[in-house]
Parts: C-alpha cells; structure tokens; sequence
C-alpha cells in the first residue's frame, strides 16, 4: 500500500482520495468477509438454526478438572476455567468421597439422566430440533428429553426438583442465553465425582463457532456447594457421516432385558419342538 | 399448543382494556387458571371414531408435512387389557362393575375379525402364563416392563398417558410419559436413501422411516426388540418382528386413529392389525394422566400450556429404580 502511494507524484488531495478509495475497499472487503462468514451458518426465522446431531470431543465428562491420565480416565487439560471448581470446604469433602467411589456412585452407571450441564459434554452424540418456540434436546438416553423454552416464558415459580431443571433461553444476538434451574441433588457433573445440589443455577451461552461447530459455555453456581460461580466451555461438533443417527439408550434396562419378550430357554425353536406343528 | 383467549375481544366491549392492561403479570396468571377451569373433562368413548385415509386439507409445515403437532391421548383405555380395553385384568376384581361385553369399546385387534391375536400355540400358552402370573410375578419375565419404566414401545406407548408430538424437517417426534421416539420422514420416492439401522441392533422403540401419504403418516419399524407387552394381559411380539403403522389424521385437526400392523412368522399364524383411537388433549382440563399440561408463566395474553419433564425410572424408587441398581449396569463403561 505505502508503495503504491509514495512511488507516485500525486497531490495531496489525489493521494487521499487514493487512500480512502484503498481503505474503503479493505473495509468493505473485511466487511463482506463477515458478512458471508455470518451468512454460513444455518438460520430458522433469523436466529443461528442449532438443530443438528452434537458431540463434544473433549475428555470433559472424565473430569471437568485437569487431570493426568489414570486407569479409567484420559488425560485433560480441563474445561474449568482458572483450572479449579471452587468447592466450600465441606463440600470438598463429599467430591472426595465421591471420586473414590466412583466406580459405584456415579448415576451414570444406572443409564438416568445425566442433568444439565453433563448430557452437553457426555461423549456421546445428542440431536438438536428447533421451532421459533422451543429447542428440544434429545440425548441417546431416550427418556432424557430437555425442552429449552424460548417463547418469553418464565420458570414456574414453584420450587421444582428436575433431573433436568427448567430451561428458559432468550437470544443476544446470535448467542442462545439459557437460565437452567429447579435442579434435584441426585446428577453428578462428570464421572470423577464433581457434583453439585438443588440448589444449582447454570446460565448458558450457546453459540456458532462456524456452520458445524458450537461453543457451548457454561457458568455454574450453588450457594451449597460452591464459593463462586465458576465456568466451563466446550466445544461441540456436528456428526456429518452419512445416514448418522441417535441409537437410543435405555440401558437401565439391561439387568432385567434379558426376561423380555421371554427368556432364551423359552425362545420359539425351543418351544415349537415341544408343540403340535404350527398350522400356516 | 398455544391456546389464543381472544382476551382483547372479550373485554374491549366492556371498556376494561385499560383495566387489564394494568393488571400486574400475576393476575394474567389467575385469568388463566380461571379460563382453563372451564375446560370439559376428557372422558372416556366406548366406541372407536373411524378416521378415513385421503387428502390432507389442513394445515403443513414449512417442508410440506401436515402440522399435527401437540398433545394427544388414547379415547378408550389404558393398557389394563389388551382385547377387551374397557374390561378388567382377568382375575383382578374390576375397578366398577362390568355389564355386558357388547357395552364395552371393542377390542383393539381389527384384523383378524375375531379381535384376538392369532398367536401360535406355544405363544397363546406362554400369553396365558403370563396373564395368569402377571398379579403376582414369582419370576422376573411376570413383571410387565412398564411397570419398570422401560420404554412402552411402538404400540403401547400409545395407550398409556397422554403424549406430545413435535414435528421438525424430516422428522416427527413422540415424547411419552416413559421415554421418545424419533422417526424419520422423508418423500416415500426417497425412503431407500434413509436405510434402517442393521437389523443386529434391535430397540425398545425400533428404528423408524416414515412417509406422508395425503393425511396418513406411513411408518416401518424395524429393529424391534419386542421386549413390551401389549397388555397386563400378556400378550407380545417377539424379535423377528416388523411393524407397518398408519398414523391417519381426521381433517377436524382433533382426532386420529393408530393403525399397526404386526409381521413375525416365529410368534403369529399370519400378520394382524391393532387400532387405537386418540385425540387432542389441550382443551381438555389437565386429569394427571391424559393431559398432564401446566399453565406457562408469562406477560402475554394468551394461555400458553407446556408439559414439565417427564422421567419415570429415576423417580420410581420402589419398582425401576430398586430393581437396576448393581448388576449388569455396574459393568457398564
């Protein structure tokens, strides 16, 4: 640029006419960079269109923390930002209580409902659908469905106690605000035993990072069980193999499945030998 | 599911716009309270609306599908028992006394004419085995699954609490009382290009391709692990099974009847067809069971209804969740 300017015996009026003409054109190509990145990414009724099948790739649900690998954790350079969850000291207590038996306390284990903000960061894919009105999310876990309400509601006032909590989103601009309350005690936050209790309030921030990438930021406070808020960030991305879908998950029915529609002794070729043959 | 009061009509006559307009946001709440108490119970019908297949006249959505969305539920009965709907469990004592069969709604199996699943024999016995144990299970395969909170499946879910139907681009989805099902919905020209999953993977819900055709929603199901009851009276499918179901929508937008067809040479004599009728639930009062819906808290005008979370196995401490703690699931990663 300077190049093109001084090698030319122009006035100074011509020279800035110049200028202005080469900045107006920097500008307006930077601008039109953006506008066409802004452009990509999906929109239903001009809001960022999330609907779509996500899955992190981050080793968050192992431990939120930083961790080194162990037996049965990858290691992670966490998703916590500053690194650590700021525990009141007696809850500190409880999460290593809970770390050591995690092999048998995490809810995770049963195949239920993994809360807010867990099923985000579960490695495991989960689909968004979206209306004008609402933002389903349905996990693999079937009987996990969470409705994100975007219609100007309010959470009920009643003090609920959800495994999902109640989920009230409004858009700033092209980020999807969520306010998540009416939680129980019963979810833990990652299989190393971090945990919280009802009174846990998460704010949300979803938000495009470009057309198959979702950043997903969390704050999460707990008068209980925190100090302060604290607050994580994932990054989501969306499965494109061809023909993907979710494969629902009711594994809290595996310990009694097998009786079902009749145990294997009782299967037809077994029972068919036993009886007269069967008139087509 | 948003229910419009027209509430500026009904009070600008009177003069009271300014009125309401200053109420504070908490008597929007009491007027709607008031509102929905008018709402008619949802009664049980004893007989069967026929909705006929043919064109859809309503309203679609953005990508052609006729728009069905909202809350439904089954007009004859839950799954107490499976052929004779109004009737008891055998061998319970019934709830009221029963008149003559014939005051009843009929059975829900239109296909044999004779209303009963045309089992084979070792299936019929196995039936009546389970029937029989189902009031006190000594083993494990006498408890009925939902009782356990496991997923309904393709055609109970339909007869047991009310249920929600959201419709997306390419999709219809069901969320039940005990889980949700997701179908697939594509141009019937275009169904080979959505390939069922491979038929090892077998679910509680099966795997679903659908097509519009007019007002019938046209569904496969395949990947059935056939693991639900139809009934407490006992009756099941086994793991060969496929299902053709024909969800056909009334024009009226209030009604539609669930057609299923079963197919599975190892368990039935020949294929059979079982119809449950049902219908929209919103203007209805909220009965705990068909319509489960609360009033959403707003600054707005119009009723707005939504449905809170529904989970069962986690809260059904005494059953589900008693009966899967440990075991197998400890063993999973």
């Amino acid at each position: 640029m300077n190049t093109l300017v001084y090698k030319q015996p122009i006035s100074e009026r011509q020279r800035g006419v110049g200028f202005s003409l080469l900045l107006g054109f920097l500008l307006s190509s930077l601008i039109a960079t953006n506008v066409g990145a802004a452009e990509k990414i999906p929109r239903l009724k001009g809001k960022p269109d999330f609907s779509g099948i996500w899955q992190t790739t981050s080793a968050a649900d192992y431990d939120l923390e930083p961790h080194s690998p162990r037996i049965d954790a990858p290691p992670g350079p966490g998703v916590v930002e500053g690194g650590e969850i700021p525990y009141l000291p007696q809850a500190l207590a409880q999460r290593k209580k809970n770390f050591e038996n995690r092999h048998t306390a995490d809810p995770r284990l049963k195949g239920w409902t993994l809360g807010v903000p867990r099923g985000i960061y579960y490695p495991e894919p989960f689909q968004i659908f979206q209306r004008a009105r609402d933002i389903t999310i349905l996990h693999q876990f079937g009987h996990s469905v969470r409705t994100i309400h975007t219609n100007n509601t309010r959470h009920p006032e009643d003090p609920n106690d959800w495994w999902l909590g109640d989920s009230r989103g409004k858009w700033d601009g092209d980020t999807l605000v969520v306010d998540v309350k009416h939680f129980n005690d019963e979810t833990w936050l990652d299989r190393s035993g971090n945990y919280h209790s009802d009174a846990l309030h998460v704010v949300e921030r979803w938000k495009f990072l470009d057309a198959n990438t979702l950043e997903y930021k969390a704050t999460i406070s707990d008068k209980k069980v925190f100090s302060r808020p604290w607050d994580i960030r994932v990054i989501l991305h969306r499965h494109r193999e061809k023909n993907f879908q979710l494969v629902e998950d009711y594994r809290y029915t595996l310990d009694y499945d097998q009786y079902y529609p009749y145990p294997a002794e009782r299967a037809p070729a077994a029972s068919q030998q036993a009886t007269a043959p069967v008139k087509k | 599911m948003n229910i419009q009061r027209n509430i500026l009509t009904k009070y600008l006559s009177g003069g009271l716009l300014g009125l309401l307009i200053a109420l504070p946001a908490v008597s929007s709440t009491q007027e709607f309270t008031a509102e929905r108490e008018k709402y008619p119970k949802f009664e049980r019908e004893k007989t069967v609306y026929k909705v006929a297949p043919g064109k859809w006249k309503g309203a679609r959505l953005e990508d052609g599908q006729p728009d069905v969305q909202g809350q439904w539920s089954n007009t004859i009965s839950n799954h107490t028992n499976f052929t004779d709907p109004q009737g008891a469990t055998p061998g319970e004592k019934p709830r009221t006394p029963l008149g003559p069969r014939s005051e009843r709604a009929p059975s829900r199996v239109i296909d044999p004419v004779d209303g009963q699943i045309p089992f084979q024999p070792w299936a019929r016995a196995l039936q009546q085995e389970y029937l029989k144990n189902f009031s006190d299970p000594i083993k494990p395969e006498y408890v009925e699954p939902l009782a356990r909170c496991a997923p309904g499946g393709p055609s109970k879910s339909f007869m047991w609490h009310g249920y929600e139907i959201r419709q997306y681009p390419g999709y219809v989805l069901f969320l039940f009382d005990s889980g949700s099902r997701l179908i697939q919905v594509s141009d019937k020209k275009n169904l080979e290009k959505k390939p069922h999953l491979n038929q090892k993977i077998k679910l509680w819900n099966g795997d679903s391709r659908g097509y519009w055709e007019g007002n019938t929603l046209v569904v496969e199901v395949k990947n059935n692990n056939s693991k639900s009851r139809f009934g407490r009276t006992g009756e099941f499918s086994g793991t060969e099974t496929s299902i053709q179901e024909r969800f056909i929508f009334d024009n009226n937008g209030e009604r539609y009847s669930y057609q299923a067809t079963y197919t599975d040479p190892t368990v039935f004599t020949r294929p059979w067809t079982l119809e449950i009728p049902a219908r929209r639930v919103e203007k209805f009062a909220e009965d705990g069971w068909n319509n489960q819906l609360a009033i959403a808290q707003h600054d707005g005008k119009e009723l707005i209804l939504e449905a809170y979370e529904q989970i069962c196995t986690e809260n059904n401490g005494g059953f589900g969740g008693g009966a899967v703690i440990g075991g197998a699931s400890a063993a999973i990663h």
